[in-house]
C-alpha cells in the first residue's frame, strides 16, 4: 500500500486566514518535506469561484509541487473535468510527465456547486455527459494514470468500466468504502478488460497522528471543523450518510466516526483493513498550525509508512 | 524598455530551465513561455518555481478554453510566481478584455477570481503590442537595433537569443534601459572578464 498525504487547497479560510501568497510558498515546501521523509505522493484539490480562494487550476499547482521535487508523485485529487477544456488537461498532464519523468496522477471528478457551472457558462445537469466525454479524450490522448473520483456506487461502475482508478473520499464509512471497491472491481471484471491486474484504488482517510488523549481530542476537532469548508460549499452525496447541505451535525459525526486519530500503529492497523493500492492521509486541514502540519507529515512517513508496506492489493 | 528572452522556440525544457535561471542571475528582467494549449502556465509554474527574479511572461491563445479558465490559471501562477507575471493574449479583442478585467479583480458577468491574482492588477497584451528582434551577431548592429526601440518608446522587446546569456545581459540590458549606456565599459569588461 502507498501512502501519500493531501489535501492541499491552498485557501485562506475565515477560521484561518492567511496570505495566498505563503500558501502558495508552502507547497513546494511541504512536497519537499513529503518527499525528504518517504512519502508516496501528494495531493491538490479543485473548486472554483469560492469565497477563501480554494485552489480553481491545479495544473501550475502540481508545476510547481513536481519542480521542486525528484521522485514525489503529484496528483490531482480531484480535478473537475466537465469545468475544463479535456484536450487543455490532457497536453498539460502529457507536459507535467514529460518534464517531470511520470510522476504526475490525474484525479478527476465531476463538481457538485451549480455556481461552478454557471462560472464557464455550463449548466450542472451537463455534468454526466460532460465527464463522460471528457474521459473519452483524456483516455485517448495522455497515458498518464487516470483516477476518478466518485460517491455513488453507479459512478465506481462508470469507471470501473473504462479500467480508470477509483479515488474515494475521505468522509465515507468503511462499509460505504467497500461497497464502492466492490462495485469497481466488478465492473471492471465484467467489462472483459484484457490487463491482467484490475485499475488501483486510492481511499482518503482522515487522519492524525497523536499521542496523548488532549492531541487526540485536539485533532477531531481540526478534522470537524475542516468540514465546515464542505458544508459553506454545499456538498452532499447521495447514500452515503454524508449530507453537509442538511445535516451538518450528523454528517460532522459521520466523519469524526470514519476518520482514524491516534498512534501510528493504530492507524496502520485500521489501514489494514482496506483492500486498495493507495491511502491518501488528508491532513489539509485548514486549522493545525504550521509546526503540527510539518510534525504529522514527518511521523507519516517515518512510523506509518514503514508500517503499511505490505499492506492492501498485491500487485 | 525590458527585455524579454524568448523561450518559446526551445524544445528541451531542461534547455529552457538552464536558460531562465542564468536570465535570472544575470538580471534580464523576464522570459517569454509557452506551451501546447492548457500548458502554457504549467511551463511557466516550472520556471517560476527555478527562479526567484525574473517575470514571466506567458504566451497563450485565448481562443482555446473559457476566458474565466484561463484567468484563474493565470492568477494561480502569479501567487506561485510571486507577482512576477505577465500575460500575452493571442485572439479576439473581446476574449483578452475579459481576461484582463478578470486579471485586475474585477468582476466579468458576476464572475471574480479567488484567489486574486497576487498583483493589483496582472499586465495582458496582445502579441502585436510587444515588438520581438533576432539579432544579428555583430555587436553594433545589435546596439543599432536595440537603441531604435528604445528611441520609439518601446516598453518591451522580445529578443529571440541563441548566445550567452552574459553576453545579452552586459551589452543588450544596460542599453535598453539607458540612452547614456557606456558601450567601451561592456567592451572592457569583455576583455576583463572574457565570456565563453
Amino acid at each position: 500500500m502507498d501512502i501519500g498525504v493531501g489535501l492541499w487547497c491552498l485557501q485562506s479560510t475565515a477560521t484561518n486566514p492567511r496570505s495566498f501568497t505563503r500558501a502558495y510558498q508552502e507547497l513546494p515546501e511541504d512536497a519537499r518535506l513529503a518527499e525528504e521523509n518517504g512519502i508516496h505522493s501528494l495531493w491538490l484539490s479543485e473548486h472554483h469561484g469560492y469565497y477563501d480562494g480554494y485552489c480553481p487550476a491545479l495544473m501550475p499547482a502540481a508545476s510547481t509541487a513536481l519542480a521542486a521535487t525528484e521522485t514525489l508523485q503529484i496528483g490531482t485529487g480531484v480535478l473537475l473535468l466537465p469545468l475544463h477544456e479535456p484536450q487543455r488537461v490532457a497536453n498539460a498532464a502529457n507536459h507535467l510527465n514529460d518534464q517531470f519523468s511520470g510522476r504526475f496522477h490525474l484525479g478527476v471528478g465531476m463538481g457538485y456547486r451549480p455556481v461552478e457551472f454557471e462560472m464557464k457558462d455550463l449548466h450542472m445537469n451537463q455534468r454526466l455527459k460532460l465527464m463522460n466525454s471528457g474521459l473519452d479524450v483524456v483516455t485517448a490522448t495522455t497515458p498518464t494514470p487516470t483516477w476518478v473520483g466518485v460517491s455513488s456506487e453507479k459512478a465506481a461502475e462508470r469507471a470501473g468500466r473504462r479500467g480508470l482508478g477509483l479515488f474515494i473520499s475521505g468522509a465515507f464509512s468503511k462499509e460505504v468504502v467497500n461497497k464502492l471497491i466492490e462495485a469497481h472491481r466488478s465492473a471492471w471484471e465484467r467489462s472483459g478488460s484484457s490487463e491482467t491486474n484490475p485499475p488501483p484504488v486510492g481511499l482518503l482517510r482522515n487522519l492524525w497522528i497523536v499521542d496523548t488523549d488532549e492531541q487526540r481530542h485536539q485533532a477531531f476537532q481540526w478534522v470537524r471543523s475542516s468540514y465546515l469548508v464542505y458544508a459553506g460549499l454545499g456538498w452532499g452525496a447521495d447514500n452515503t450518510g454524508v449530507d453537509f447541505v442538511s445535516e451538518i451535525e450528523t454528517s460532522m459525526n459521520e466523519v469524526e466516526k470514519s476518520a482514524t486519530v491516534g498512534s501510528a500503529d493504530q492507524i496502520a492497523e485500521d489501514l489494514s483493513g482496506y483492500d486498495v493500492d493507495l491511502v491518501v492521509c488528508r491532513i489539509g486541514y485548514d486549522q493545525p498550525p504550521r509546526a503540527a502540519l510539518t510534525e504529522v507529515i514527518e511521523r507519516i512517513g517515518r512510523e506509518l509508512v514503514p508500517l503499511t508496506q505490505e499492506f492492501g492489493v498485491k500487485r | 524598455m525590458r527585455l524579454l528572452l524568448d523561450l518559446r522556440h526551445i524544445s528541451d525544457h531542461t534547455e529552457r530551465r538552464l536558460l531562465a535561471t542564468q536570465a535570472d542571475v544575470h538580471g534580464i528582467w523576464g522570459v517569454v513561455v509557452t506551451g501546447p494549449s492548457g500548458a502554457e502556465t504549467v511551463e511557466a509554474s516550472a520556471i517560476a518555481t527555478a527562479t526567484d527574479h525574473l517575470t514571466i511572461v506567458v504566451d497563450i491563445d485565448g481562443s482555446t478554453a473559457h476566458p474565466t479558465t484561463i484567468a484563474e490559471e493565470v492568477a494561480v501562477l502569479d501567487q506561485i510566481s510571486q507577482r512576477r507575471t505577465m500575460v500575452i493574449i493571442r485572439g479576439q479583442r473581446k476574449t483578452r478584455r475579459a481576461i484582463a478585467t478578470l486579471l485586475s479583480g474585477l468582476p466579468v458577468g458576476g464572475v471574480i477570481l479567488s484567489p486574486p491574482p497576487a498583483q493589483a492588477s496582472i499586465p495582458v497584451r496582445s502579441p502585436e503590442d510587444i515588438p520581438q528582434i533576432d539579432p544579428p551577431e555583430d555587436a553594433a548592429q545589435l546596439a543599432e537595433l536595440i537603441n531604435q526601440y528604445r528611441d520609439a518608446n518601446e516598453q518591451f522587446l522580445i529578443v529571440v537569443w541563441n548566445r550567452s546569456i552574459k553576453e545579452l545581459a552586459r551589452h543588450a540590458v544596460g542599453r535598453a534601459g539607458s540612452p547614456d549606456f557606456p558601450q567601451m565599459v561592456a567592451d572592457m569588461a569583455d576583455q576583463i572578464d572574457p565570456i565563453a
